[in-house]
C-alpha cells in the first residue's frame, strides 16, 4: 500500500512510499537520491503501525539529508555554504560532523578522498558521445581543487575559497544509510533492519533466529552469478564503473577521478564491495581501493575490512 | 474532604490523560520544535529559582512546580 | 599511499574513530557537545520606602552526559539588608521596642510603621542534582541541597521518578523531597503569646547577634541556648502531557507537611486598648508601657496545591508561557497565582514580557493586632503581612541576546506591588495606615556560556 508523507517533508515531491509485507518482512520503498531506497523490517504483520512509522521515518529523515546537502535545491544548506566565498559561513551541528569526516577522510587518505573534487563532472562527462577534457582545461579545473584551501573551524564554521564547490554526492547516500538505520535502531531497539539506498546497505541485527541477511552481489560481468553475502550486523558499499566510463578512441577512461591529477584512475577493478561497521566507513573504503588502481587489491588486503573484488 | 476531592480529581486527569491520549501526542519526527530548550516546561531555571526564593519570603504559598528544582533552605 | 606509511591497524582506528565522531550521540536531535554549560546571575532586590534590599548572586553548572543524564550544581549566595515589619500597629506616639533576643532596641516614630532594622544577614547554599535514565521507559532524579546561615542550617535531599507512556507523550511523575532544619539563634526563642518585657534603654544594637531569616516564613528560634528543629516532608505528583507539535502541558498535585518551630520569633502583636475612654483605640498599656505580644502559630502545616502549566509555540516562534496555581491549607490560607509570560523571539534576541497575579487569603489565626479584651485568650495569633488578605502584582522584562559562540547576555526587570487588606481598626487606631502598600523593585543580570 502506498503511504503519503506531507508535502512539508517531501519538498522534492518524490513517488508516495510503498510499504508490503510478505514471508516476515516488511518491504518499504521510496525514491531518494536517484536512487531506488528500501527498508526491509522483520516484523509481525499484525504491528503494521509500527512499521508504518518506521517507513515515514526512514522516508522523512532521508529526504530531509537529501534536500539539505543537494546541489539543485535553492536555498538549502549547500546553498548558503557556497553564498560567500571567502568569508566565515558558520554551520550547524550536523554539518559540522560531516565536514570533520571529510576532513579526516582526506587527511586518510593522503588527498585521494577530496570533497572539493566534484567540479570535475563539469569537464568531464560520461555519456555515448562525449569526448574527454584537453589538460589545459584539467589544469585550469585543478585550480579550484584542493581541500588544503578549506578552513574549518569549530565555532566560525567553514571558510571556502572562490569558485570551490564542495559535493557531498561521494558521502551523502552513505551518510543518509548509516544516519537512518541509527534514528530506526534507537527508537525500535528490537526490530531487524536492513536500509538499502541503491547498493549502499546496513542492518541492525542479525535476523529473527539469529539467521543473517542474505544480500545479492551483482557481478559486473552479465556470465557471472552473483555473488550472495551474509550479513549479520553492519554495512556494506558497492564502488565500480561498470555502468559509467567513457570510450574514446579506443581507450576507456572511468568515471572515478584522481582529485589530484583530475585524470581516471587507470586498471582498477571493475566493482568492488565492501563490507564494514558502517556504511559510510564502507563507501570510502571501496571509493579508496578504486583509487589504487592497480593496487587495489593490495590495499584492501591490508585495511583487513573483508571484500568481493572484480577486476 | 476536600483533599479527598483533590486527589479525585488527580486521578480523573491523569487517567484521562493516559487513556485518551492516542489522540494527543505526536510521532517520534514531529518532535523539532518540542526539542527546543525554549520549550521546557521549565526553560529559565534560574529565574524559576530566584522568584521562588523572593515570593516564598513575600507571601504565604510555595511550591508546585517542579522537581528537585534546588532547596534554597527556606521552607 | 596511506597504508603503506601507516599500519593498518592505525587506518582503521583512525577511520572508526572518524565515523565514531561522526554518529555521536544517539538522540534523535543531534546536539550540541559542549561539557559544561553555565548560567550565572545576579538578582538585586530593593524594596520602596529603606525596607529590604538583597543581592543574590548564582551560578548553576550543568553536565549533559546525553540529552537524558544530567548532573547540576548549583551554588547562591545572598545578602540581606533593611528593615521589615515586625507586626506591630503604628501608633500616635513613639513607640520603643526590645530587640530580638532581648537586647538592644528600636522606636518608631509616632505615625511610621513599625520596622525592624537590627537584621542583615549573608546565607550560602549549594544543591547537586543527578537526573538519568532507568531504562527506555523510567527515569529517576537525585538531589541533596544545604543552606546555612550564622543561626540557621538546612538540609535537604529529593528524589524522583517518572514513566513515560504513548511514545514519551505522556509523562507520569512523582518526587519526594525532605528537608530538616536547624536553628541556634543566639539568646532564645520568646514563648509565644507572653509579653514582650519592655525596652530598658540599652543603646547598643549588637548587629552580629541579632539576625532575621527574612527568607523563612517559618523560623525557629529557642528559649535560652540548644537548638529547634523543624521537618518538612514534600510529595509532589505530575503528569506532563504533550498535547501536539507546538503544545505541551504539566499539571501538578503537591502535598507539603512541616513540622516543627514554624513561628516567628521576633514578629510581634499590638495590643490595643477596648476600654472606652480617651484611650480606645490606643495602644493598650499596663505599668506605664505599652503591651506587645509575641506571635505563636501551630507546629504543624499542611499545604495542599494544584499547578497547571502550559507552553504553545506561535507560528511565527514566539513562545507563550501561562501558569495557574492554587493553593490551600490547613491555617485556612487559601491563594491563586496566575502567570503569564510572552517570548518575541528573534534570530539572536528576545524580549519577554511577563505578568504575575497572586491573591491569598488570610490564616485563620492571622490578626492584625489583639485588643485589651482577647490578648489572654487566643491559642494561636500572628500579623505578619503575609499571612494576611493580601493581593500582588508583578511586571517584569526579560532580555536576552545570544552572541556567535552560543552563549547569551540576559537581564530583566521587574516592579514587585503588594497590597494588603483587612480590619481597620477602632477609635485612633482607624487613624493609622495599617496596611502600607509595598513595592520592591528587582534587576538580574546573567550570563550563560
Amino acid at each position: 500500500m502506498r503511504l503519503q508523507v506531507p508535502t512539508k517533508f517531501n519538498p522534492a515531491q518524490h513517488p508516495d512510499v510503498q510499504i508490503d509485507w510478505q514471508d516476515g518482512l516488511f518491504r518499504v520503498v521510496f525514491d531518494a537520491m536517484a536512487s531506488p531506497c528500501t527498508l526491509l523490517l522483520e516484523l509481525d504483520k499484525a504491528r503494521f503501525q509500527d512499521a508504518k512509522n518506521i517507513a515515514m521515518l526512514a522516508a522523512i529523515e532521508c529526504w530531509r539529508i537529501e534536500q539539505k546537502f543537494s546541489r539543485y535545491q535553492k536555498n538549502n544548506l549547500f546553498c548558503q555554504l557556497h553564498s560567500k566565498p571567502g568569508t566565515w559561513i558558520k554551520l550547524d551541528e550536523e554539518t559540522t560532523r560531516l565536514l570533520n569526516f571529510a576532513d579526516q577522510a582526506w587527511h586518510l587518505s593522503d588527498g585521494l578522498f577530496d570533497i572539493s573534487s566534484g567540479i570535475l563532472r563539469r569537464i568531464w562527462h560520461f555519456t555515448d558521445n562525449a569526448v574527454p577534457p584537453t589538460q589545459s582545461k584539467v589544469t585550469a579545473l585543478l585550480r579550484n581543487i584542493g581541500w588544503q584551501n578549506v578552513q574549518l573551524d569549530p565555532i566560525k564554521g567553514i571558510k571556502l575559497p572562490p569558485d570551490m564547490e564542495l559535493d557531498f554526492g561521494g558521502i551523502g547516500k552513505e551518510y543518509a544509510v548509516d544516519r537512518v538505520l541509527q534514528l530506526l535502531n534507537n527508537l525500535y531497539e528490537d526490530i531487524p533492519l536492513l536500509v538499502n539506498f541503491g547498493g549502499d546497505i546496513a542492518c541492525n541485527m542479525s535476523r529473527l533466529d539469529k539467521q543473517p541477511w542474505l544480500v545479492g552481489i551483482e557481478s559486473p560481468f552479465q556470465e557471472e552469478s552473483q555473488a550472495t553475502i551474509s550479513l549479520n550486523k553492519g554495512a556494506l558499499a558497492t564502488s565500480g564503473d561498470s555502468q559509467r566510463f567513457l570510450l574514446y578512441k579506443g581507450k576507456r577512461y572511468s568515471h572515478l577521478l584522481n582529485p589530484k591529477s583530475g585524470w581516471p584512475i587507470e586498471n582498477a577493478p571493475r566493482s568492488i564491495t565492501l563490507a564494514a561497521p558502517t556504511c559510510i566507513q564502507a563507501g570510502l573504503i571501496a571509493t579508496l581501493a578504486l583509487l589504487q588502481g592497480s593496487k587495489a587489491r593490495s590495499f584492501v588486503e591490508q585495511t583487513g575490512f573483508t571484500y568481493w573484488l572484480y577486476d | 474532604m476536600k483533599t479527598i476531592m483533590l486527589v479525585k480529581t488527580l486521578s480523573l486527569v491523569s487517567a484521562v490523560f493516559l487513556l485518551g491520549c492516542s489522540d494527543l501526542g505526536v510521532k517520534p519526527w514531529e518532535r523539532d520544535l518540542l526539542a527546543q530548550d525554549d520549550m521546557s516546561i521549565i526553560s529559565e531555571p534560574l529565574e524559576s529559582g530566584l522568584n521562588d526564593h523572593i515570593y516564598f519570603s513575600k507571601e504565604a504559598s510555595s511550591g508546585g512546580q517542579g522537581f528537585g528544582g534546588g532547596g534554597c533552605g527556606c521552607n | 599511499m596511506a597504508v603503506t606509511k601507516k599500519s593498518n591497524q592505525d587506518f582503521k582506528q583512525l577511520l572508526a574513530g572518524a565515523s565514531c565522531a561522526l554518529f555521536a550521540g544517539n538522540t534523535l536531535a543531534i546536539e550540541a557537545q559542549k561539557d559544561w554549560t553555565y548560567d550565572a546571575a545576579t538578582l538585586i532586590y530593593v524594596e520602596g520606602d529603606s525596607r529590604v534590599t538583597a543581592i543574590e548572586p548564582v551560578i548553576s553548572a550543568t553536565k549533559a552526559y546525553d540529552s537524558e543524564t544530567k548532573l547540576n550544581i548549583k551554588v547562591a549566595g545572598d545578602t540581606l539588608t533593611g528593615a521589615s515589619p515586625n507586626g506591630a500597629t503604628p501608633s500616635d506616639s513613639v513607640q520603643t521596642f526590645t530587640g530580638p533576643s532581648g537586647n538592644g532596641g528600636y522606636t518608631t516614630a509616632a505615625n511610621e510603621q513599625p520596622l525592624d532594622d537590627t537584621f542583615k544577614d549573608t546565607r550560602v547554599s549549594a544543591a547537586v542534582n543527578w537526573v538519568a535514565p532507568l531504562n527506555r521507559d523510567w527515569t529517576y532524579g537525585t538531589g541533596g541541597y544545604v543552606s546555612s546561615e550564622h543561626d540557621y542550617l538546612s538540609l535537604g535531599a529529593n528524589g524522583s521518578l517518572s514513566r513515560y507512556f504513548n511514545q514519551k507523550n505522556t509523562t507520569v511523575s512523582f518526587g519526594l523531597a525532605l528537608a530538616s532544619d536547624t536553628i541556634s539563634p543566639v539568646g532564645g526563642t520568646p514563648e509565644g503569646l507572653t509579653i514582650m518585657s519592655a525596652y530598658s534603654g540599652d543603646d547598643e544594637d549588637d548587629d552580629d547577634d541579632e539576625a532575621e531569616d527574612k527568607d523563612d516564613d517559618d523560623d525557629d528560634d529557642e528559649g535560652g541556648g540548644g537548638s529547634e528543629s523543624k521537618n518538612v516532608v514534600d510529595v509532589i505528583f505530575g503528569v506532563t502531557q504533550v498535547i501536539n507539535r507546538k503544545t505541551i502541558m504539566q499539571f501538578n498535585y503537591g502535598i507539603s507537611s512541616a513540622n516543627g518551630y514554624n513561628t516567628d520569633p521576633y514578629k510581634i502583636l499590638s495590643v490595643i486598648d477596648e476600654s472606652s475612654g480617651s484611650n480606645y483605640g490606643g495602644n493598650y498599656q499596663i505599668d506605664g508601657s505599652n503591651v506587645y505580644l509575641y506571635e505563636k502559630r501551630p507546629d504543624s502545616r499542611v499545604k495542599q496545591s494544584i499547578y497547571w502549566q502550559t507552553k504553545y509555540q506561535l507560528d511565527n516562534n514566539d513562545i507563550l508561557n501561562l501558569s495557574y496555581r492554587y493553593m490551600f491549607d490547613d491555617w485556612g490560607v487559601t491563594s491563586h497565582t496566575l502567570d503569564f509570560k510572552y517570548r518575541f523571539r528573534f534570530e539572536k534576541q528576545y524580549f519577554e514580557p511577563q505578568v504575575r497575579w497572586y491573591k491569598q487569603s488570610k490564616a485563620d489565626f492571622y490578626q492584625r493586632y489583639l485588643t485589651s479584651s482577647n490578648y489572654e485568650t487566643e491559642d494561636y495569633a500572628s500579623s505578619d503581612y503575609r499571612l494576611g488578605d493580601l493581593e500582588t502584582i508583578t511586571l517584569g522584562l526579560r532580555y536576552g541576546y545570544q552572541f556567535e559562540d552560543n552563549t547569551e547576555f540576559y537581564t530583566r526587570f521587574s516592579v514587585y506591588q503588594q497590597t494588603n487588606t483587612g480590619d481597620q481598626g477602632f477609635g485612633k487606631l482607624t487613624s493609622q495606615e495599617l496596611y502600607p502598600e509595598t513595592t520592591a523593585t528587582m534587576l538580574t543580570l546573567g550570563y550563560k556560556f
